[in-house]
């Protein structure tokens, strides 16, 4: 797996990410797992809260939230809503 | 704004690809070296369509060009980092993938799209696109140097890109295989187990 650019999450993230890859190609790609509360959650809830302190540490934070609002579109043509 | 692009064909299922896509920048990929880190930000999956969105910041370790950093007064970080939503529709077997650049945002604007559709069950088409659009004012001369100087580093990275990705592939097949071999002979052992206890009883 990757690595993480705040090192202190790096074990939470793996922990994470390894639980993520099975629930995709186990779960997710055979239309069993479509909902958003899974056996991942809480191990994403404990690699989030670790990411997001280091964000907001370097500033990166405020950078995507700026992103996020430039890429609305791109949501509305992807999600297949507002058609 | 220049565009470059770019497809290439994968040998592998769409399952597979999206997959191994996830993990494309990880030690197994010895090619795409400049990515650093690879961070989730959110996930959801929309419950009406299924759709998986993902929210992901990719940290990059690139220098940048001698002579842009001299324009820029040297003043440019080695590190950069870089916005990608992805989503995954199930139902049409498609990932779409963009991404925009968060680092000197308000010099320079890339906006990648990339799209993994199946052509076959076993082969999968990639497909690239960036919009360069260099955005300082100033002369033309000097966008055109620093858009080109981009579309000449997306060409590079797109062809280590692919033959990292191609190791990434390979690995997760045989990493795959080997886990669907020691989950079949586990339940033969459990199976042998029972029907030993079956004649002992």
């Amino acid at each position: 797996m990757s690595q993480s650019l705040a090192k202190q999450c790096n074990e939470l993230k793996e922990r994470y990410d390894t639980c993520f890859l099975k629930w995709y190609s186990e779960k997710y790609l055979r239309g069993i797992g479509t909902a958003d509360n899974n056996e991942c959650s809480t191990l994403f809830k404990e690699y989030s809260s670790c990411l997001q302190e280091a964000l907001k540490e370097r500033g990166i934070d405020r950078l995507l939230e700026d992103a996020r609002e430039d890429n609305k579109e791109n949501d509305a043509a992807f999600l297949g809503r507002k058609k | 704004m220049k565009v470059f692009s770019n497809t290439e064909t994968f040998d592998y299922s769409w399952e597979e690809v999206s997959t191994a896509n996830w993990r494309k920048y990880c030690p197994w990929n010895d090619k795409s070296t400049h990515v650093v880190a690879v961070d989730t930000v959110s996930r959801t999956v929309d419950p009406a369509t299924g759709i998986l969105r993902t929210e992901r910041l990719i940290t990059c370790k690139q220098s940048a060009p001698d002579w842009l950093k001299s324009v820029m007064g040297g003043c440019m970080a080695d590190e950069s980092h870089v916005f990608e939503t992805s989503y995954v529709d199930p139902a049409t077997r498609t990932v779409t993938m963009v991404s925009a650049n968060l680092t000197w945002s308000n010099l320079i604007n890339v906006e990648e799209t990339v799209v993994y559709r199946p052509l076959n069950e076993h082969q999968t088409q990639f497909k690239q696109e960036a919009k360069i659009t260099a955005l300082c004012g100033g002369w033309q001369r000097i966008k055109n140097n620093i858009e080109d100087s981009l579309v000449k580093r997306f060409r590079e990275n797109a062809i280590k890109g692919k033959e990292g990705f191609e190791a990434v592939l390979e690995m997760s097949r045989r990493v795959f295989a080997e886990e669907r071999e020691r989950e079949k002979m586990s339940t033969i052992r459990a199976q042998a187990s029972h029907i030993r206890m079956a004649h002992a009883s």
